[in-house]
């Protein structure tokens, strides 16, 4: 794509009154046309376009669609030349095919006529027939599933086309000309692009090429984020064991482990829980020391094998924390699960063999469970509410209910820790699922630090990626297995909780909803190197540090969008969070799955009128501070201009 | 956070040995209003926690006034000043209810569970008494501990007096105490002026004051001042009331001036099959349309919930908000969407606010018609409707004084019948169901949909809730105008004070917090509610304040509410600042201070959380909600039976 024209539609954008509803946009592209412009533009967003554009994020109004629709004034034709079709392109974004009189089929504002396109990055169309466009802007990386609708027979308006069903709770379909033979080569480059690893090219995230201000790889930084949790102390230790990925392929180089473990011990504990997994510190109280650790489900099997070191090792968690002689382990799974999972060769610690440890299941249910909950949360809300039997629905969903059982979870360790100054040890089988929502979430509960914008980033790199959230599998980056059982929303989820406790706690966070939804985009996006892999080794394989960018660059250059008004840093220092996970506190993130329905967003926020006011005490203070100044000036001007001997002259 | 618990209430494990310990050394009694008088009195009665199983309580002086039911506790230190930050009612001591407000008497025994008939004595012995008022809120009380038949004197007194026989036994013709009226901006709609000046205000032409009813001879339901087609005679309406139920005929209760009026007025009597009367009243309200439209007639009984059915569903959402055991809130917690969708409140709730929108609509442009609202009879389901269309429509209802000048317009001079709906005298006909509620958690709908375009708080309408059940206020206390024109001709007229007033019964500090910091009076948008329930969410203020396990610490909406309402006052003393000039900015550190240590203590459900004192245990979190059973059925009934 030639720049002129990206440069065109950067005019287009830039234009005064529009930004508003540019922010409206989508979280992915809102900024992308900046792109052309080297990073220097990203410290030039004017205050007021930061301000607006955050206004239009807030809670109850987060439009972080990405579907939009773009007014394009009139005035502004006389020295741009429109060329509509082309869509706005990322740093590195190619137009791989383009096909003319499609049709959009809206589930919502009826069909549309215009223009497709591909990129190797997005899906692109722009309707012709309308005063104002009908965009759809798509980033491939949703996309789980195409299929081509009716055939070369079929009669019928719009009987004949492609549907597209998306990862993040929407479908889409374009109805294509029989005669005019489009479909089948938007199909194959839709098929490309959607699913680049089964055809042999590279996810997207490895051609983007944006210069941010920020770095985003530079976030988290494993030891530093230990340091400042006071390790290594008299009873922790940091450790690089598995410096090489060879003690545990799936945990992270640098670990921090009872100072009292030995190197040998170490090994022999990795081979008794399931692959490798080992207990290791998460999250250290720096008061109490009470911990909270995760590890993998021990591998006991049938026969109810023991293995002394493990309970040894145990044993020194337990002891590091003086101030409690018992120790919880929670299993993140129903009871029954861990039993089966005997079968298996895995199962759960026997109270005989880990002595002072009580075990408690948290009854959180596995990934397969939470995968088709959500299949039915997205046939209650896309594309139409179900509204006679909206509660019923929500119901039978059974969404609602996981989130409050995990959110029970998290409580209950945040209890232990907090209240008991016990320490906790979380599992379920392979620590990196329900075990990662737990700790994230109870870190998050006990932690004010992660709380924060740049802290919620060292919590997801910590928790979910460098303990090894399988990523790649969960969400199936880039290939086309839309029914392979690995799949799961398990951050998904996460996320759901984070917002829950938002919810529930308005003022104690520091950033937004927008924040949590602009995170859930790029989840799918693939515009990022931050979630792709499975692990932090297939992650400095594949060199993605290198070779991709971090989405907290991305969101880090631009914090002002994701700022909660409301949130006051002092009130909430060393505040624990107890949110209560009753089905009464617990909503629906309508938000979030409902918002491509337009009439799901909300008219009204709270949070824009805070910030009007928060202006407006701006501006009085400035006013307060130049009649202060002019004041001064003036006693000077009288004291030592007019009266030059004033002092003595009363 | 532990502080914030052992301040108040010490609960006592229910053994007798440590019973023996507790001074009852001071002997607290209940103040005594001007006019009220003590029935009977008893000592050493336990009340018990919400949500404790019976297990744990509070020991101390439980009364029966002509007024009011009051425990008061044994223990010193629980009846200290309560705290600060919670509403205090100046007529009501934190664990006193109106007797009004009392709804249903249980008597308790090991499993069983009696409801007791009003006016009817109690003759066995009573051990426990379980008292469930009209808002939701409940007392569980054990005589284990005090003397013999104090239970059931307690009982009686409430049976016989918590529902009187007749109006004139309620509390407010005793209550005494003299009364400055202290309201300015409140219209009351009960003279012709207020409905002048309303008819002018709004610029709707061709309506005209009608007198025909200053003595409430042409109809006993309407108010004395009403407002009609100007083309219509005294007479042409004295001919046509006589066709409609209750005597209401169309009357005129809102326009505007581009010719769109609402009208309301009830349906026809079943007896009458020829509809002429009803069509020559419709003529002439389409005369009295600027461009002679056709009005838009809304067939409210159709389309809207009766009485008994809102009631129905109230009974359900109260069983559902108010569980009597842990248990039996687990297993609601386990299926709660599924069990709030059954009670249809919030179908009503979605119901009225759709018809609503319906009624705005036709009365907008671009071709704005006169809305004609029709009920049974004319009382019920109009006072909803109407008052919603008006806030959707005009921002001076959307004020603190306009919404209560509404609610007096609409409801009060209207004749919406409070005494029998609020079930405050044992009428033989009559039949409770609470509309009141139903329109204020429609108006809690807008205001989370619409949180800059109200003045008023969900504290305000919550409070009005309470207020509504305490019989010193005249102002829903009657059937209708007739009946409060009728109370003052007596020798011993009642006073009527009004509730807006608002006072009578709380300081500035509770009052402040009736007012929306967020008001945006440059608000004046029509307003185009999402409608349908899933865009409609549980009242949780109202519903489940009186829960202490659902009582978020430090969270909730409250927060939002005190940062804006601190953020509002710096501007204020900012502007101060500039104004007077004086530019030293000490006063504003200490207000910060202020706020941050009240951030720290408010919950979720304040200023109505008294939940602190309850909880026992030294764990902040409440491990009713925590345990592993809370997903799998199966689980749950295992642990039911364990129990068992």
């Amino acid at each position: 794509m030639d720049k002129r024209s990206s440069a065109e539609l950067l005019n287009i954008d830039r234009e005064p009154g529009s930004y508003n509803k540019n922010l409206s946009l989508d979280s992915i592209h809102s900024n992308s046309l900046n792109s052309k412009q080297e990073s220097v533009s990203w410290g030039k967003t004017s205050p007021s376009k930061s301000y607006c554009s955050s206004s239009s994020t807030s809670t109850e109004n987060v439009v972080s669609t990405l579907e939009r629709r773009k007014v394009i004034k009139t005035a502004n034709t006389e020295n741009v030349l429109i060329r509509p079709d082309e869509p706005p392109l990322l740093p590195g974004e190619k137009i791989s095919g383009q096909a003319r009189d499609v049709t959009y089929l809206c589930p919502y504002s009826g069909p549309s006529r215009g223009v497709l396109t591909v990129t190797n990055y997005k899906l692109y169309f722009r309707s012709v027939d309308r005063d104002t466009p009908n965009v759809v802007d798509v980033p491939l990386g949703v996309v789980s599933r195409i299929e081509k609708v009716g055939g070369a027979s079929s009669r019928g308006e719009n009987a004949y086309g492609i549907e597209i069903f998306c990862k993040d709770m929407r479908n889409l379909r374009f109805a294509h000309k029989q005669e005019n033979h489009s479909r089948r080569d938007v199909f194959e480059k839709l098929q490309q692009f959607a699913f680049p690893l089964s055809h042999k090219i590279k996810l997207f995230a490895f051609e983007y090429a944006e210069l941010f201000p920020e770095n985003g790889w530079a976030v988290y930084e494993p030891i530093a984020e230990l340091k400042r949790m006071g390790v290594n102390n008299d009873m922790w230790k940091i450790t690089k064991i598995n410096e090489n990925y060879e003690v545990c392929d799936s945990y992270p180089a640098v670990w921090a482990i009872p100072a009292q473990a030995l190197d040998e011990e170490i090994r022999t504990v990795a081979n008794f829980r399931s692959r490798g997994r080992i207990p290791v510190l998460s999250w250290i109280h720096t008061e109490s020391q009470a911990t909270i650790t995760r590890c993998s489900q021990p591998l006991v099997g049938v026969s109810g094998k023991r293995c002394r070191e493990d309970e040894r090792y145990i044993q020194l968690i337990m002891d590091a924390n003086a101030q409690s002689h018992k120790m919880f382990i929670m299993d993140a799974r129903p009871s029954a699960n861990a039993i089966a999972n005997k079968a298996k060769g895995g199962g759960y610690e026997s109270e005989d063999a880990y002595q002072n440890a009580e075990l408690i299941f948290l009854d959180i249910h596995n990934i397969h469970v939470m995968r088709e909950s959500l299949r039915k949360l997205k046939e209650l809300c896309f594309p139409n509410i179900e509204e006679t039997k909206w509660l019923s629905g929500v119901e039978s969903t059974y969404w609602l209910k996981h989130i409050k059982c995990i959110l029970a979870g998290a409580v209950r360790i945040v209890d232990k820790v907090e209240n008991h100054k016990t320490s906790v040890l979380v599992h379920c089988s392979d620590g990196w699922d329900r075990t990662a929502q737990l700790t994230a979430l109870s870190m998050l509960m006990l932690d004010p630090y992660y709380r924060t914008i740049k802290g919620f980033e060292v919590l997801i790199e910590k928790e979910w990626l460098s303990f090894g959230h399988k990523f790649q599998q969960r969400i199936g980056h880039g290939d086309d297995h839309h029914s392979d059982a690995d799949r799961s929303p398990v951050f998904l989820q996460f996320v759901d909780c984070v917002w829950q406790i938002t919810q529930q706690f308005p003022n104690a966070f520091e950033f937004n909803e927008y924040f949590l939804i602009t995170i859930l985009d790029h989840l799918y996006s693939n515009r990022f190197g931050t979630f792709l892999c499975n692990s932090e080794r297939e992650r400095i394989q594949e060199g993605a540090k290198d070779h991709t960018i971090s989405l907290w660059s991305y969101t880090n250059s631009q914090l002002d969008v994701y700022r909660n008004p409301l949130y006051w840093a002092d009130t909430h220092q060393q505040l624990v969070l107890i949110p209560i996970a009753s089905i009464r506190h617990i909503k629906l993130w309508k938000s979030y799955y409902c918002r491509w329905n337009p009439s799901m967003r909300t008219q009204e926020s709270v949070y824009q009128r805070i910030r009007e006011l928060l202006v407006l005490k701006e501006q009085l203070e400035k006013q307060v501070e130049e009649c202060r100044r002019e004041q001064f000036i003036r006693i000077n001007f009288l004291l030592f201009i007019v009266y030059p001997f004033g002092r003595t002259k009363k | 956070m532990n502080d914030l618990k052992d301040k108040r209430f010490r609960s006592y494990l229910l053994d007798e040995e440590s019973l023996e310990s507790i001074s009852l050394s001071k002997f607290n009694k209940t103040k005594l209003l001007d006019g009220e008088y003590l029935i009977t009195e008893a000592s050493r009665v336990m009340m018990f926690s919400s949500l404790s199983d019976r297990k744990k309580g509070t020991l101390g002086t439980l009364t029966v006034t002509t007024f009011k039911l009051s425990f008061i506790s044994g223990n010193d230190k629980d009846n200290e000043n309560m705290d600060e930050y919670y509403q205090n009612n100046l007529l009501l001591d934190p664990f006193e209810v109106c007797l009004s407000s009392i709804d249903v008497i249980y008597q308790l025994g090991e499993r069983t569970k009696k409801k007791l008939v009003c006016g009817q004595n109690v003759s066995g012995k009573i051990k426990e008494l379980l008292v469930i008022c009209k808002n939701m809120r409940v007392f569980e009380f054990s005589f284990k501990f005090a003397d013999k038949d104090c239970g059931k004197s307690v009982a009686n007194a409430l049976l016989h007096h918590s529902c009187p026989k007749r109006h004139p036994l309620l509390f407010a013709y005793e209550y005494k105490k003299p009364y400055n009226r202290t309201l300015k901006d409140v219209r009351m709609f009960r003279n012709t002026n207020d409905w002048e000046t309303e008819m002018k205000r709004t610029g709707c032409k061709n309506w005209r004051v009608s007198s025909i009813n200053l003595n409430f001879h042409m109809s006993p339901l309407l108010p004395r001042t009403i407002i009609v087609p100007a083309s219509v005679t005294d007479s042409a309406l004295s001919r046509a009331v006589e066709h409609f139920r209750n005597r209401c005929c169309p009357v005129w209760v809102w326009g505007t001036h581009k010719g769109s009026a609402l009208v309301r007025m009830s349906d026809l009597l079943s007896t009458i099959t020829d509809r002429t009367q009803e069509n020559i009243m419709l003529e002439h309200i389409r005369k009295s349309h600027n461009e002679k439209r056709q009005p838009y007639i809304m067939d409210l009984s159709k389309d809207c919930p009766s009485p008994k059915d809102i009631q129905i569903s109230y009974l359900r959402l109260r069983d559902l908000c108010i569980p009597d055991s842990i248990r039996l809130f687990k297993t609601q917690d386990y299926k709660f969407y599924g069990l709030l969708d059954s009670t249809k409140w919030l179908t009503y709730v979605s119901t009225c606010l759709s018809k609503a929108a319906e009624g705005a609509k036709e009365m907008c442009p671009p071709k704005p018609v006169t809305v004609v609202l029709q009920e049974g009879n004319g009382r019920d389901m109009n006072c909803i409707i109407s008052s919603l269309i008006q806030l959707y429509l005009d921002p001076h209802w959307r004020t603190l004084s306009g919404f209560q000048s509404l609610i007096e317009k609409e409801w009060v001079a209207l004749g919406h019948p409070f005494a029998s709906r609020h079930c405050l005298v044992a009428y033989p006909d009559s039949e409770p169901a609470p509309l009141l509620l139903l329109f204020l958690d429609c108006v809690w709908q807008l205001l989370q949909q619409f949180p800059t375009a109200f003045e008023i708080t969900e504290t305000y309408l919550t409070t009005i809730w309470d207020s509504a059940h305490i019989s010193v206020f005249d102002t829903f206390l009657f059937n209708s105008e007739h009946e409060r024109y009728l109370s003052q001709t007596s020798t011993t007229p009642m006073i009527l004070r009004s509730i807006w007033d608002w006072k009578e019964q709380f300081t500035e500090k509770d009052i402040a917090l009736f007012y929306n910091p967020l008001y945006d009076d440059r608000y004046t948008h029509r307003l185009i509610p999402n409608t349908a329930i899933a865009f409609l969410d549980i009242w949780l203020q109202c519903y489940s304040r009186w829960l202490p396990d659902l009582e978020i610490r430090n969270g909730g909406k409250p927060q939002i509410d005190l940062c804006s309402r601190f953020l509002r006052s710096e501007i204020h003393v900012l502007k101060q600042k500039l104004d007077n000039g004086d530019l030293n900015d000490i006063a504003m550190n200490g207000n910060t201070n202020e706020y941050l240590t009240m951030l720290k203590k408010v919950d979720c459900f304040f200023p109505f959380s008294r939940n602190h004192g309850q909880i026992t245990g030294t764990l902040a979190i409440n491990s009713s909600l925590l345990s592993g059973d809370t997903l799998d059925t199966q689980s749950i009934l295992n642990h039911a039976a364990a129990n068992d």
